[in-house]
């Protein structure tokens, strides 16, 4: 029922998406809303959003191909599965972001390793093999000490990426809201916990219900995600605090437009209370937090807020003025300090998401990656 | 082309190695070898050289820029023959300071450029704009005027509609050209201009009538051709044809005179004067008044103004002078102003705004709109009394004693001026003290009066007297050789039955009008300001000056103001001294210098017309002379027996067929709609065909007043056409900035007229009218027996080439010949240029295949004009080309003239009236609307035209309306709130277009705190209701507006009309001014 | 009315407040520029003094060669003329602005008076924007210009977050006219309007045209370049040329006969935040 749903979904999605992709090709970044000044919208939100949660999604595999954790036993191939659509919808995202896309292959071939960007479209790559790799011989040969040996390997650059996104923001003196001393550290963090929710809604709502350890999975996962949410929340009021405590009127700026500016709904519905509290009081139940429904959902929440998380992190750090004025000097189309995302971009990444859906849907009916059919 | 070759050489190898080394580099990055990669890409990139079009000078044409009305010189780019950059003509003055040799070949100058303001950088888009029109446009038969529906028709057709007339539009007959010129006999036009002349003269009431019997007894044949039998001064029938221009120089304006004067037959030709800076010139025409040694009388003087020599003061009051925004102009005077600032000379600004001028002055002040007499009254006061003006040379009295002393002019601050019952009149004659004696004799065989003194010197004719060390002198003006006559100042006396005071007397008892702090009050200033710029002014010497424009000048009381400043300048005798008040000179145009090649203005096949009667301005003669005059006062609408070309009055008159219905209106390059205060009232008339028959526009979009035309011929924009821009006052050196065809639209339309192939444009419109009606001046002998005047160029190469002549008989004063390598430039950089544009040829024809005058000429094209040399400016601590006369201290003609809504005389001498009142002279009573509204012209807008300009929108997209805050918050107005302006003129606030809409006058607030509190403004150039800020609808094809030009505000609606006539704004009678600032209105938020 | 006071003084005064966060205000000596720039003013226009710099600094091998660009605040009036001189000069699209001029008033009434910026790319020394490019698209040439080379770069903007004079804007493609109308011959129309669009632009020395919206330099990164192409005809930038205030100086800070050496060794100048240890190249004088 439930994956029909999800099926009717992606469909949906990918539909919709096909106008946007159109559009995008047809006319380029014409009928984008970001610009020269917010020169980052949803799409790199997306891409650090899938790429944090592929990452995650490994991390929590290596619970099982790794650490050979008993109770994670089985759940490693759906979670690598996972890791590795995910990380295709990412890259796709921030490929269509690229003003000539024909010319990605120059990243390899012409590459400047100094610039992270370079550094994480390498990683990435990297990491995609690997994820690869390892399913199939987690598929294939589950006992081939390959196996461990990637999923050591894969664990190392899972880590390196999801900071690396942090870096290529981080870096940025220019961007003082991005320029704070733990937020490199911060996305391995983030990215175990999208993965750990991103488990939670497979588990909760696609995994079939007859595993025995299911019930004690999702306790742990949900537990988990708590932790990492809280950590999460701390850093948030690390960040923000020392922003406007350190009185650096760009970050103050971006703090307020966040807290109380044009982006306070996204920040107060969406991320706290959708995507934090309710998931918070839901998982910290175990009666709830051990039922697949209740806890499949609590992932989609989770995720769901982990995703506007970034939008959070990328818009207001660019919609503040370098210098003041700007605006008033020289108008013109892309270039302003407010950022919506334009039907366009929303049909794109709905698009995206539409086949990164069905492309999960799809492996979890051809690909063995339920503890079960193995078995059998 | 060696050279365009050699570049395209250039350019392949540069090529071919990009390719090479992408190659070479491809491989190498693979190698992970980047940097050389890198490296040679990067050399090659930077190689340059080869191919930058832009600096050939086969890809340049010198032409001049029309953005706004400064005419810098320009040089278009050209690439692919489209103007691809617009930059500063190197050898013109305008945009290098000092500007280098004339004489420079053109082939060093390629990489040369001077400045150019944001506008005339952005003069690409206003030729190539897609709302230009390319066809003839008619009204759609059936819709009413503005509705913006139109058809299009054939040139040939439109011509023959508006020449042979007929029920154009399906609302009756209307009379076309050929109907209006009834009068075509030139012999008997010209004898009744005298009999009319002899009408006017007469000054018995009685015997003009008896004259108008005579005349009408002497003409009963031609009765039917003129206006009115009973009133022939109104002239023939020909001046119901009026023609109305905005933005018309030199070269076209030779052209309409020639046809609607001398050609057509019509007295009705006038510009924008008054709109624009009116009582500037008209106060300089006063100020200049010609004394006439024979009638001993003064003559009228010249339609001019002096300005500030920016480069040269030591320190200058900037009086409502926009320097920094607007004024003629950035490019010419910003570089100057701004040196002062660095090298800590001080100016200071006389402005109710924060202009960017004011910004960096030494001292803002912030005065009370209007009253800018008062504020010069009180220097003047404070000058007078501390004795800090210039004695010796205001005690001057005649061009003898100017010549021994070595001044460039003199004044007449010492001649007697007669007071009757308190009230300063005319000049006492010498013959009224019997000084002088009338006597008749005998001179070259025919009889004289002269005037003979007890000595029995003889005198042209009588004359002014001075006291010299208290005895009455009789003053020969301006024989430099007649006895120099130094007269004594502050005369208040009797003598014989006559009260006498000189000039600076009265001067003197206006200033006392007032104490110093009591002047500073009405200024709404701070006395010690006011001191210490009286301080200042006077610590320089002849090197301080106060440079006035509009912001003094558009006001009821402008002649007054302006006249106040130039005597605070006379006052220290800066007037032809560097840093001091000079004038513009430019190279004679019109052949009317012995040996110039072509006498253009008298080169006239059969003889011309000559028109007579009164305008429909009233300004040719006076009320009093005219047969109008019935003995009362107010007339329906005032004459001006000073100012001429009074814009504002052109339609209201129209419109109450004052003096008399016009049948036929003509405008060209005229937004009158949208730039006059009042504007809506324009619309009224011209939307109602019962009013003006027929309305014809030359335009390059529907504009605002195009837009309500029966017919729209489409014309060339300034990079398309001829033009001879001329000069400004600020510039000392003689110059001549000459407008050529820079490039050519593609698929620009041509039409056949006398067998010619010419371009689309205004002059086709004459010639083909000529054509049809066999004028005279034009066709095959226009300019005499086989001399053609066929083409546009026939007319402007042959001006050209007496520009490139010069002004001396012997020719020592021309410009070289081109040598063969400028010839070959000046021909391959117009290798874009359709036939019918450029065709050496016939260009050559034009100047009558003179081979020698043929490269001159093209010497001076492609320079752009001529230009005197730097040094050439300034002789010694004067100016080279000095104004040079009698400076008119008291204007007696002025004290003469009748201001037609009192019955009484102007006032003859410098005076603090009021501003703001009625044209009869009363007070204005505004209710509740308590905002002061000015307006502005700002850098990246030029005029109604600057909406095509999307570049400079970028910048500022809209015409905020600047408030202090302290009214904002008084008024609960925040930044950024949409305001409504409204006043007791316009109470609702809008612009009714007549056509069903209505154009609201709301805009946005900057709250700001550099604009004194009471006072608003607005900048010029924003608010459009037309100009491709609306739909039009041309064969039924609809043409969408921009929104982009349709952002606010124009508030020009809100301004107050005149009381007693209701369909006008206000002016200033004397100077002629259409009124800017002078209104209250109401400002609320919507 | 309270007493008005003298502009200058004004300036003095608020300088610090205007640039809060820009520079650090250096207002003593202005004296010293005085001199220079009357001189060279008296001889002849200091344009044609810089075109002579600029020829003798093309003698010279490009490495030795150190363009900067100087802009005195005290003599811009904020016309924006170099704004626009830039756009046409390099056929700059909607959106794309390499030299906007920023403008404010302080003070209050009536001690308030303006101050105008132009910023053009600062060339910093020191470039944030060069070490983050994916693909060395945009680098720093040797003679000191950053300069994005179009058809390398992708168009990933990531220099752009790391630029801290926000001088470099997206090509996305459009054009002035878009909007307007065909007209169908009635007028003159878009198409025929836009040839001054579509006719390209010189930048790098290589004609590019503007046929699409897809080649480059759309959809690359676009930037102030110092106008290289005009410096290797011996033509100063557009934006030189053209400022009517004569508030913007170029040349070869390596030659000490150039205006540019002179004007950079006056006590009052000052660079745009400083403090980020970019090293900019161009210079304002208060
Ligand atoms: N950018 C630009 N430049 C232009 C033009 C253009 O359209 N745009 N047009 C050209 C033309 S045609 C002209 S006529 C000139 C005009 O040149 P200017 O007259 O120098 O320019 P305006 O802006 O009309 O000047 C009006 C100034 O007077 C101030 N003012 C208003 N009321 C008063 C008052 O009562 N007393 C005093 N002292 N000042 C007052 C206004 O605030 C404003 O600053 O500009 C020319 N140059
Ligand atoms: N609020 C406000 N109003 C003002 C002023 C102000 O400072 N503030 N300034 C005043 C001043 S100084 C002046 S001079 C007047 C000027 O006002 P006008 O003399 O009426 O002229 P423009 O406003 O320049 O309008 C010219 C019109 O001619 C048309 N046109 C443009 N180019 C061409 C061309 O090449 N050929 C032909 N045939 N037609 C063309 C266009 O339709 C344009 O609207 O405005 C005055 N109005
Ligand atoms: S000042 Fe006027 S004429 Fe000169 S460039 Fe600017 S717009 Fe053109
Ligand atoms: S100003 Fe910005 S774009 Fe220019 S060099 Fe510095 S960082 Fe790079
Ligand atoms: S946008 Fe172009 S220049 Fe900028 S970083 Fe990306 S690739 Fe490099
Ligand atoms: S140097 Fe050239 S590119 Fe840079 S701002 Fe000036 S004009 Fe534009
Ligand atoms: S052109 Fe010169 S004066 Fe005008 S804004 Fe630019 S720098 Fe300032
Ligand atoms: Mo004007």
């Amino acid at each position: 029922m439930l994956k029909k749903l999800a099926y009717a979904f992606g469909t949906l999605a990918l539909l919709v998406g096909a106008w946007g992709f159109y559009d995008r090709f047809a006319h380029g970044h014409e009928n984008a809303d970001y610009g020269s000044y917010v020169v980052w919208g949803l799409w790199v939100a997306m891409y650090l959003f899938f790429a944090g949660t592929a990452a995650g999604g490994f991390m929590i595999a290596t619970l099982d191909h790794l650490f050979h954790l008993p109770l994670f036993k089985g759940v490693g191939r759906l979670a690598l599965w996972g890791a590795l659509v995910s990380l295709g919808a990412g890259l796709f995202s921030i490929w269509l972001d690229l003003g000539h896309l024909e010319r990605v292959w120059k990243v390899y071939l012409q590459g400047n390793p100094g610039s992270v960007m370079f550094q994480m479209v390498w990683g990435y790559t990297l990491f995609g093999l690997i994820i690869a790799v390892s399913l199939f011989l987690a598929i294939k040969k589950p006992d081939s000490p390959w196996l461990r040996v990637l999923m050591g390997l894969g664990l190392g650059v899972a880590l390196f990426v999801s900071g690396a996104v942090g870096a290529l923001l981080g870096v940025n003196a220019a961007r003082p809201f991005w320029h704070v001393g733990l937020f490199p550290v911060q996305f391995p963090v983030f990215s175990l916990a999208s993965g750990a929710a991103m488990l939670l809604l497979i588990l909760g709502l696609f995994a079939p219900r007859d595993d025995p350890q299911r019930e004690q999975q999702l306790w742990v996962l949900g537990l988990l995600s708590v932790a990492l949410l809280v950590v999460k929340l701390y850093f948030m009021w690390a960040d923000y605090s020392q922003s406007i405590y350190g009185g650096i009127p760009m970050n103050v700026d971006a703090v307020n437009q966040v807290l109380f500016g044009k982006y306070w709904w996204a920040f107060w519905i969406l991320q706290i209370l959708i995507g934090s509290l309710i998931p918070l009081i839901v998982l910290v139940q175990p009666k709830l937090a051990r039922h697949n429904g209740w806890a499949g959902w609590m992932g989609l929440l989770l995720l769901a807020g982990y995703a506007v998380a970034r939008g959070l992190i990328i818009f207001p750090g660019l919609s503040v003025p370098e210098l003041e004025q700007l605006t008033s000097s020289f108008g013109g189309p892309h270039l302003t300090f407010d950022y919506f995302p334009s039907l366009m971009e929303w049909a794109v990444t709905l698009g995206t998401i539409g086949l990164a859906v069905l492309g999960f849907l799809l492996g979890t009916e051809y690909l063995p990656l339920y503890a079960k059919e193995l078995e059998a | 082309m060696t050279m365009t070759t050699k570049r395209k050489q250039q350019k392949l190898s540069r090529r071919d190695f990009v390719k090479l080394s992408a190659v070479a580099g491809g491989a190498a990055a693979l190698l992970g070898n980047l940097p050389s990669f890198a490296a040679a890409v990067r050399r090659a990139q930077m190689a340059g050289g080869g191919g930058f079009f832009e600096s050939a000078p086969e890809n340049q044409i010198y032409t001049v820029c029309l953005q706004c009305n400064t005419g810098c010189g320009i040089k278009v780019k050209l690439l692919d023959g489209i103007a691809a950059k617009i930059d500063g003509n190197p050898y013109n003055p305008w945009t290098l300071w000092p500007h280098p040799d004339y004489e420079t070949p053109i082939q060093e100058m390629a990489t040369v450029e001077g400045a150019l303001c944001p506008k005339g950088q952005a003069g690409i888009q206003t030729a190539y704009d897609p709302y230009r029109l390319m066809r003839v446009l008619k009204r759609k038969p059936g819709t009413k005027r503005g509705e913006g529906k139109w058809i299009t028709i054939s040139f040939d057709q439109a011509l023959h509609e508006i020449v042979e007339g007929g029920d154009l539009f399906g609302e009756g007959h209307v009379d076309g050209f050929r109907a209006v010129r009834a009068l075509t006999d030139a012999e008997v036009a010209a004898e009744m201009k005298s009999e009319v002349d002899a009408i006017w003269n007469e000054k018995d009431a009685e015997k003009k009538k008896e004259r108008v019997e005579e005349f009408k007894i002497k003409f009963k044949d031609y009765l039917d051709t003129l206006i009115d039998p009973e009133h022939p001064d109104l002239g023939p029938k020909n001046n119901q044809f009026a023609f109305v221009w905005g933005r018309m120089k030199g070269g076209r304006e030779d052209v309409v005179h020639r046809f609607v004067q001398e050609s057509f037959g019509s007295v009705n030709m006038n510009g924008h004067t008054t709109v624009c800076q009116g009582s500037l010139y008209f106060t300089g025409k006063a100020m200049s008044s010609k004394w006439n040694e024979v009638k001993g009388a003064f003559d009228s003087g010249d339609k001019f103004y002096w300005q500030a020599d920016t480069g040269n003061s030591e320190f200058v009051i900037y009086v409502g002078t926009n320097l920094f925004d607007a004024n003629y102009g950035p490019p010419q005077r910003v570089p100057k102003a701004t040196e002062a600032v660095v090298a800590g000379r001080k100016f200071a600004v006389i402005d109710p705004r924060l202009s960017k001028l004011a910004a960096k002055a030494w001292k803002w002040i912030p005065i009370k709109p209007g009253t800018d007499a008062a504020f010069a009254l009180g220097l003047i006061r404070w000058m007078l009394e501390n004795g800090r003006f210039n004695q010796s040379y205001l005690a001057i009295a005649n061009q003898a004693a100017a010549t021994q002393a070595g001044e460039p002019n003199f004044t007449n601050a010492s001649w007697l001026v007669k007071i009757k019952d308190g009230v300063p009149g005319k000049h006492l004659r010498a013959s009224e003290l019997g000084l002088l004696t009338a006597q008749t004799i005998k001179k070259e065989g025919q009889e004289v009066t002269v005037y003979v003194d007890a000595e029995g010197v003889e005198y042209p004719g009588d004359t002014p007297v001075a006291l010299v060390n208290g005895v009455p002198t009789p003053i020969n003006v301006l024989n430099p050789e007649a006895a120099p006559v130094i007269g004594d100042l502050f005369i208040d006396q009797t003598l014989g039955d006559f009260e006498v005071k000189d000039g600076m007397q009265i001067l003197l008892e206006s200033a006392q009008e007032h104490t110093i702090s009591e002047w500073a009050e009405i200024a709404g200033v701070k006395e010690e300001d006011m001191i210490l710029l009286a301080q200042e002014f006077t610590s320089h010497g002849r090197k301080a000056a106060a440079d006035i424009h509009r912001g003094p000048s558009q006001h009821t009381n402008g002649f007054y103001n302006n006249n106040a400043w130039y005597i605070v300048n006379l006052l220290i005798g800066n007037f032809d001294y560097a840093g001091g008040m000079i004038k513009a000179s430019t190279y004679d145009r019109k052949g009317s210098k012995k040996g110039q090649p072509f006498p253009v203005m008298s080169m006239f096949g059969e003889h011309h017309f000559t028109p007579f009667g009164l305008d429909i301005l009233r300004t040719k003669t006076t009320y009093e002379k005219s047969t109008l005059f019935d003995g009362t006062y107010p007339t329906k609408r005032p004459w001006f027996p000073i100012a001429t070309d009074i814009y504002q009055e052109d339609i209201p008159s129209i419109g109450d067929a004052y003096p008399y219905p016009i049948k036929i209106l003509m405008i060209y390059m005229s937004s009158l709609p949208y730039s006059l205060p009042g504007g809506q009232k324009v619309i009224e008339i011209l939307a109602d065909p019962q009013k003006l028959p027929l309305f014809i526009a030359s335009d390059i979009m529907a504009g605002e007043a195009s837009m309500y035309a029966d017919y729209i011929f489409p014309d060339l924009s300034y990079l398309e056409r001829w033009e001879f821009h001329g000069s400004h006052p600020s510039v000392p050196w003689k110059v001549e900035n000459v407008r050529n065809p820079a490039i050519s639209l593609p698929d620009w339309p041509t039409v056949k007229v006398w067998g010619e192939e010419i371009p689309m444009c205004f002059e086709a419109v004459f010639l083909a009218i000529a054509e049809k009606l066999g004028l005279p001046g034009f066709g095959p002998n226009g300019f005499g027996e086989g001399i053609p005047y066929i083409r546009p160029e026939d007319f402007y190469l042959k001006q050209v080439a007496d520009i490139a002549f010069g002004e001396k008989e012997d020719g020592s004063d021309s410009v070289p010949e081109a040598d063969d390598e400028e010839v070959r430039i000046f021909l391959e950089a117009r290798r874009h240029l359709p036939k019918s544009v450029f065709d050496a040829e016939k260009w050559k024809a034009a100047v009558g295949n003179d081979e020698s005058l043929w490269r001159k000429v093209i010497y001076v094209l492609n320079r752009g004009g001529r230009y005197e040399s730097f040094e050439k400016g300034y002789k010694g601590d004067k100016v080279a080309h000095p104004y040079g006369r009698l400076i008119n201290l008291y204007q007696e003609k002025t004290a003469t003239s009748i201001n037609t809504m009192t019955g009484k005389p102007f006032v003859g001498y410098t005076a603090y009236i009021p501003a703001g009142l009625s044209s009869i002279g009363e007070e204005i009573k505004s209710d509740g609307d308590d905002l002061h509204l000015v307006t502005f012209k700002t850098m990246t807008m030029a005029k109604a035209r600057g909406i095509s300009n999307y570049w400079t929108l970028s910048v500022l997209p809209q015409g905020h309306l600047f408030i202090n805050a302290q009214d904002a918050a008084r008024l609960g107005i925040k930044d950024g709130d949409r305001v409504r302006i409204s006043s007791t003129s316009n109470p609702e606030g809008v612009y009714d277009l007549q056509n069903g809409q209505k154009h609201p006058m709301i805009g946005t607030a900057k709250v700001i705190q550099g604009i004194r509190p009471g006072v608003v403004a607005f900048p010029l150039g924003f608010g459009h209701w037309s100009s491709g800020a609306a739909d039009l609808e041309i064969d039924g094809e609809l043409i969408k507006g921009d929104p982009r030009r349709a952002t606010p505000l124009m508030a020009n609606g809100a301004m107050q009309l005149d009381p007693y006539m209701g369909n006008v704004t206000l002016s200033d009678l004397a100077g002629g001014s259409a009124v800017f600032y002078d209104s209250k209105v109401k400002v609320e938020r919507v | 009315m309270e007493e008005v006071e003298e502009t200058a003084g004004l300036l003095q005064k608020y300088a610090s407040q205007v640039f809060a966060g820009l520079v650090a205000p250096a207002l003593e000596g202005v004296q010293a520029v005085r001199a220079t720039i009357e001189d060279v003013l008296a001889k002849e226009d200091v344009l044609l003094r810089m075109q002579e710099d600029l020829k003798r600094a093309l003698e010279k091998p490009a490495a030795e060669r150190r363009w900067v660009m100087v802009i005195d605040l005290r003599r811009c009036i904020g016309c924006h003329a170099c704004t626009i001189a830039c756009v046409a000069e390099n056929n700059l699209p909607p959106g794309v602005v390499y030299r906007p001029v920023l403008s404010e008033e302080f003070g209050t009434y009536p001690n308030v008076t303006m101050r105008f910026l132009p910023r053009p790319c600062m060339q910093c020394d020191n470039p944030p924007c060069v070490p983050v490019c994916p693909v060395y698209a945009t680098y720093k040439n040797e003679e000191g210009v950053v300069v994005v080379e179009y058809d390398q770069c992708i168009g990933c903007r990531y220099c752009i977050t790391a630029c801290p004079y926000a001088a470099r804007t997206f090509d996305f493609g459009l054009t002035y006219l878009d909007e307007t109308p065909e007209g169908d011959d009635l007028v003159l129309g878009r198409s025929r309007a836009d040839e001054y669009e579509r006719v390209g632009a010189f930048e790098y020395g290589e004609l590019r045209r503007r046929k699409d919206r897809k080649t480059s330099p759309v959809g690359n990164v676009r930037k102030c370049h110092f106008c290289l192409h005009r410096l290797a005809e011996g033509m100063l930038p557009a934006c030189v040329t053209t400022c009517i205030g004569r508030a913007t100086y170029f040349g070869d800070a390596n030659d000490p006969e150039s205006l540019v050496a002179d004007l950079i060794a006056s006590p009052n100048v000052m660079r745009l935040k400083e403090d980020l240890g970019t090293e900019p190249r161009v210079y304002y004088l208060m």
